[in-house]
């Protein structure tokens, strides 16, 4: 008896999880303004664990990620990650239930406020994930130097470009100026000639051109509204 | 490209719904759309206010990719030979594979800005500067002899090689240029904030002529070329914020006739097919037909919201969005309405931004000049799903953007 409560209760998580999979449309009013809500959830590659991505129109939010995603029963739980967040409120987060009804109610949680949302199934899900560093051409791969300006001090980069055949690149970027910064990078994105270097946690992209004649990536470093000139050229490390 | 080619007559081969069955799909972005799609081998192509560029599958909405740009790219794309070229407030052209969305070059402008001026449009304190909420789009490039051409909050007109992403001549105007070049027998035509109406020679980037628009220099509320001009048959049509529709002869630039619209932006770009222009007034809300050859009037419809959003001819219907909310599909003959599709923000109406009847609730939107009331009235009103966007028509489907941050196609 106790095996066919255990198999029954698996059975019915595995059925409420395949009803969560899919775009989930709806509503959230906060006080004074009202903005649509479009969440995607699925299952991930492997069968087990879950991803989604949510859509916010009027707040900017399109395709961000979910973290921290549960999916247990009749409950759904998760954080968006990288949008309407910041040190001092914290993450945004969404808790719903599942109801007789097929949707999804609960709250949105930010800054300590709640409000209550409905989402309505509407669709198979149309997660968007994040974006992953590509392979890097011969051309790209190898040490590359060069110099950038911020406030009237030169800051010293060296960029590593480290290319590992078909799989994704990897490189490390370390800026010398009053202080030595080992920017960590979680993304590396080569497209024709064009280069996009990343790190999320410092907030710091580079991207550039390859001009093949003078061997050099000729770009700019962002830096939230800076857009800092920087050229690198290879160096005599260059394999 | 915008307007369906680089003469941008606005011109869409085909038939368009004369009835509303549905909404075939609607595609949600971060925040508002107010440029307008382009169609490309079955995919839908547009820049989003929330910084990315999209490409969308015509059939099923779903989405191919997205590109970030560094700023808001309220700019429509064009598509030619697998490369899209789009402007963003992130100052730069970005040239994208239309495949991949993989970047093939970016050329930095001097970067953008809106149209702002003291005083501007009564806004006080007067002598403050003030950018204009109203000056929604950038420009959208126009391709033609191996060049992107587009012009730049910098006053710019740029032309980059299509291949390197160099700068083949850069034109100089005295103010911001957001309207889209056009183009034909060699020649680039646009408008730019500084009042003036410039013919340029795409080969070269010398000035071939220039015509003078009105001034305000009170205000500066009737002043500057928005709209993007349409060339047929050796006449550039454009309109004005001097309330203007003017008829340029393209070899000369001799005014050959103007239509008054009563001190009422013209920011629509006309639609120029078969001997007619097919343009809509802002303030005035009035849909107009007028002889091509003498800008006589043909037929005018009284509507209830400004019209920013340009004219989509088809066989015999004519799209056009409506700031209120409303898509509105137009017999072409006659200019009756077929039927209206109202975006459901506007529907719900938050905040009463509309009266009951769908005008703009100007006495509560703008009780106050002062200060940042205006510009947080102009948000409050762009907020009620308007459509700035010009509809795209292809297969039957019509495709446009809305301010509630969804690119919607009807059918």
């Amino acid at each position: 008896m106790r095996l066919a409560t255990l198999v029954f209760l698996c059975a019915l998580s595995s059925v409420l999880g395949e009803d969560v999979s899919g775009r989930w449309e709806g509503s959230i009013q906060i006080p004074g303004r009202e903005f649509n809500l479009i969440v995607d959830l699925d299952r991930a590659a492997g069968g087990e664990s879950w991803v989604g991505s949510i859509i916010i129109p009027g707040l900017g939010v399109k395709g961000s990620q979910l973290s921290d995603l549960v999916v247990k029963d009749s409950d759904v739980s998760f954080a968006i990650k990288g949008a309407l967040a910041s040190e001092r409120v914290g993450q945004t987060k969404l808790k719903a239930q599942l109801n007789g009804a097929g949707e999804l109610t609960g709250d949105f949680l930010q800054a300590g406020n709640s409000a209550p949302f409905t989402l309505r199934k509407t669709g198979p899900p149309q997660v968007e994930l994040p974006r992953k560093s590509t392979g890097l051409g011969k051309d790209f791969a190898g040490e590359w130097k060069g110099d950038f300006e911020l406030n009237g001090y030169p800051r010293h980069v060296t960029l590593t470009l480290v290319e590992h055949g078909p799989n994704p690149a990897t490189a490390q970027m370390v800026i010398v100026g009053k202080r030595t910064t080992n920017a960590p990078i979680d993304l590396v994105i080569q497209e024709n000639n064009f280069l996009t270097v990343q790190s999320q946690e410092i907030g710091i992209t580079y991207e550039g051109r390859l001009r093949k004649e003078t061997g050099e990536i000729a770009g700019s470093v962002m830096l939230g509204s800076l857009e800092l000139p920087l050229v690198v050229k290879r160096t005599a490390a260059t394999p | 490209m915008f307007r369906g080619g680089p003469t941008h007559t606005g011109v869409y081969p085909g038939p368009g719904p004369r009835q509303f069955h549905g909404i075939k799909w609607r595609f949600p972005t971060g925040d508002r759309v107010v440029a307008s799609p382009v169609w490309s081998e079955g995919t839908i192509y547009f820049g989003g206010d929330d910084g990315n560029i999209y490409a969308v599958e015509a059939k099923s909405g779903r989405q191919l990719w997205k590109h970030s740009t560094g700023g808001p790219a309220p700019c429509t794309p064009a598509v030619v030979d697998g490369t899209l070229y789009v402007v963003s407030y992130d100052g730069k052209l970005h040239a994208l594979d239309a495949r991949t969305g993989g970047v093939k070059w970016k050329f930095a402008t001097d970067g953008e800005r809106r149209f702002e001026a003291k005083g501007i449009h009564g806004l006080q304190p007067k002598n403050q500067t003030i950018a204009d909420p109203f000056d929604v789009f950038l420009s959208s490039p126009v391709v033609a002899q191996g060049a992107v051409y587009f012009g730049s909050g910098d006053g710019n007109l740029y032309a980059v090689d299509t291949v390197t992403g160099a700068l083949r001549w850069k034109f100089p105007t005295g103010d911001v240029v957001h309207a889209s070049p056009a183009y034909a027998d060699g020649v680039l035509f646009f408008g730019s904030w500084d009042s003036y109406f410039y013919a340029v020679d795409a080969a070269t980037g010398k000035e071939k002529w220039r015509f003078h628009g009105g001034e305000d220099p009170m205000v500066h509320n009737q002043v500057g070329f928005q709209s993007s001009p349409a060339v047929v048959d050796g006449v550039v049509y454009t309109g004005c914020r001097d309330a203007q529709l003017y008829a340029l002869d393209a070899a000369t630039g001799k005014q050959k006739w103007h239509f008054d619209n009563a001190l009422s932006w013209v920011i629509s770009s006309p639609a120029v097919v078969d001997g007619k222009v097919y343009f809509a007034t802002s303030d005035s809300s009035l849909y107009h037909v007028v002889e091509a050859a003498t800008g006589k009037p043909i037929l005018k419809q009284q509507d209830k919201s400004y019209m920013f959003s340009s004219p989509a001819v088809t066989d015999d219907v004519v799209f056009i969005g409506v700031l209120n909310g409303t898509l509105q599909a137009r017999d072409r003959k006659s200019g009756e309405v077929l039927w209206n599709f109202e975006t459901e923000t506007s529907k719900k109406n938050n905040g009463w931004i509309l009266t009951a009847d769908r005008r703009f609730n100007e006495p509560l939107l703008y009780h106050s000049s002062w200060r940042e009331d205006p510009i947080v009235a102009a948000d409050r009103q762009f907020a009620i799903g308007g459509i700035f966007s010009s509809p795209l028509v292809m297969d039957g489907v019509v495709y446009f953007g809305s301010t509630d941050g969804y690119l919607y196609a009807l059918e």
